[in-house]
């Protein structure tokens, strides 16, 4: 049901993308449901979010390659006593444009995931805690860039006792 | 389940066809006098006063009698960087013939690194720090590198969003060059009309 939601919620942005003239479409990244993360009072969740970027789209990876260029950034904001251990991003692909053709930049297109390490200490309540957090983009097509921007996302860790 | 995905879709379509209303209704109603929307050609370019680089403030209007290349960019802009060296050519040739380039740097960081970009890129004209409100008025300029081509008469020649060839840009300025400057008071339909309204006034003496 989620992979339903996430391609229709898809294909509802690609067609509206697709209704605006040239030069008028903004890039768009969704990002795919959340489910309830389970995590044990002391232990560690492993957790993917998935995105998924506007067709003919990039956005720069977190590691672009030059220092003029906005990186990708996932910050999540936990509440005790979830925390975030680490965020790891995917490499992101070499490729060059028509604008730059000697140029290669490290860029996220199509579907990418990020990974987060959520951690509670072993005297951790049992409950639900949400987490919420921003994920901050600079995206451009072949021809075009457009401002930074951000979107929004939460979900909910439940903390069990062992 | 299947009555969730009835609903999504009947949602979606819903929806589209809201924005499809909305954007008809858009293009169709009076916007104010300076927001461009729609076909730019001889338009009047809207007017504004932008601070420079230089701590300088520069008007649109203070390069009437001069066609002017506007290009709004920005430091983060791969596209935009590929163009600057061409418009420091761009400058260097035709400022002669009476083209101005003036850069807008769409950053939402502080001027010095955005005079320290310039500065690396060998930019030679002047970079205006923009506002949302020029943007705005200019048709909420989002896609950069986005370029306006005013003639010496202060009217849109042309608009380019994204990179184009070298070629054509430099085809676009020498449109915006073609015209030939025509002071607001030396207008002859302007003059004519000011003969008239003197004319009828005798008349009912």
């Amino acid at each position: 049901m989620k992979r339903l939601l996430f391609g229709l919620t898809a294909c509802f942005v690609a067609v509206l993308s697709l209704a605006q003239a040239p030069g008028e479409r903004l890039p768009s990244v969704i990002v795919a449901p959340i489910g309830n993360v389970q995590l044990r009072a002391g232990g560690t969740a492993d957790l993917a979010l998935d995105f998924r970027i506007g067709t003919d789209f990039h956005i720069n990876s977190n590691k672009p390659r030059a220092d003029y260029l906005i990186p990708t950034v996932l910050k999540l904001n936990s509440q005790e006593p979830v925390a975030v251990a680490d965020v790891k991003y995917p490499a992101g692909e070499d490729m060059a444009f028509s604008f730059s053709p000697n140029e290669k930049l490290s860029v996220y297109s199509g579907d990418f995931s990020i990974n987060a390490v959520l951690t509670a200490p072993a005297s951790a309540a049992a409950g639900t805690y949400p987490v919420k957090g921003e994920l901050r983009f600079q995206a451009c097509d072949r021809s075009a860039c457009y401002p930074p921007r951000s979107i929004a996302l939460q979900f909910q860790v439940t903390v069990v006792k062992k | 389940m299947k009555r969730n995905v009835v609903v999504f879709v009947m949602l979606v379509v819903v929806v589209i066809g809201m924005l499809s209303v909305g954007r008809y209704l858009d293009r169709t109603r009076t916007h104010g006098p300076t927001k461009l929307v729609g076909n730019v050609h001889n338009v009047p370019a809207p007017d504004f006063e932008l601070p420079t680089l230089d701590g300088r403030r520069l008007k649109l209007s203070d390069f009437r009698g001069q066609a002017v290349l506007l290009n709004f960019w920005a430091t983060w802009c791969p596209p935009c960087k590929i163009e600057m060296p061409w418009f420091v050519d761009i400058q260097k040739q035709y400022g002669k013939d009476g083209l101005v380039v003036l850069g807008v740097a769409m950053d939402d960081t502080e001027a010095a690194k955005i005079a320290a970009f310039a500065h690396e890129m060998g930019v030679n004209y002047p970079v205006l720090l923009g506002t949302d409100q020029v943007s705005d008025e200019y048709g909420d300029v989002q896609s950069l590198p986005t370029t306006f081509y005013i003639d010496r008469n202060g009217n849109i020649v042309t608009k380019s969003v994204g990179l184009l060839d070298r070629a054509e840009i430099e085809d676009d300025v020498k449109k915006a060059l073609d015209s030939k400057y025509k002071p607001a008071t030396l207008q002859p339909d302007r003059v004519q009309a000011v003969l008239k309204v003197a004319q009828v006034k005798e008349a009912k003496r």
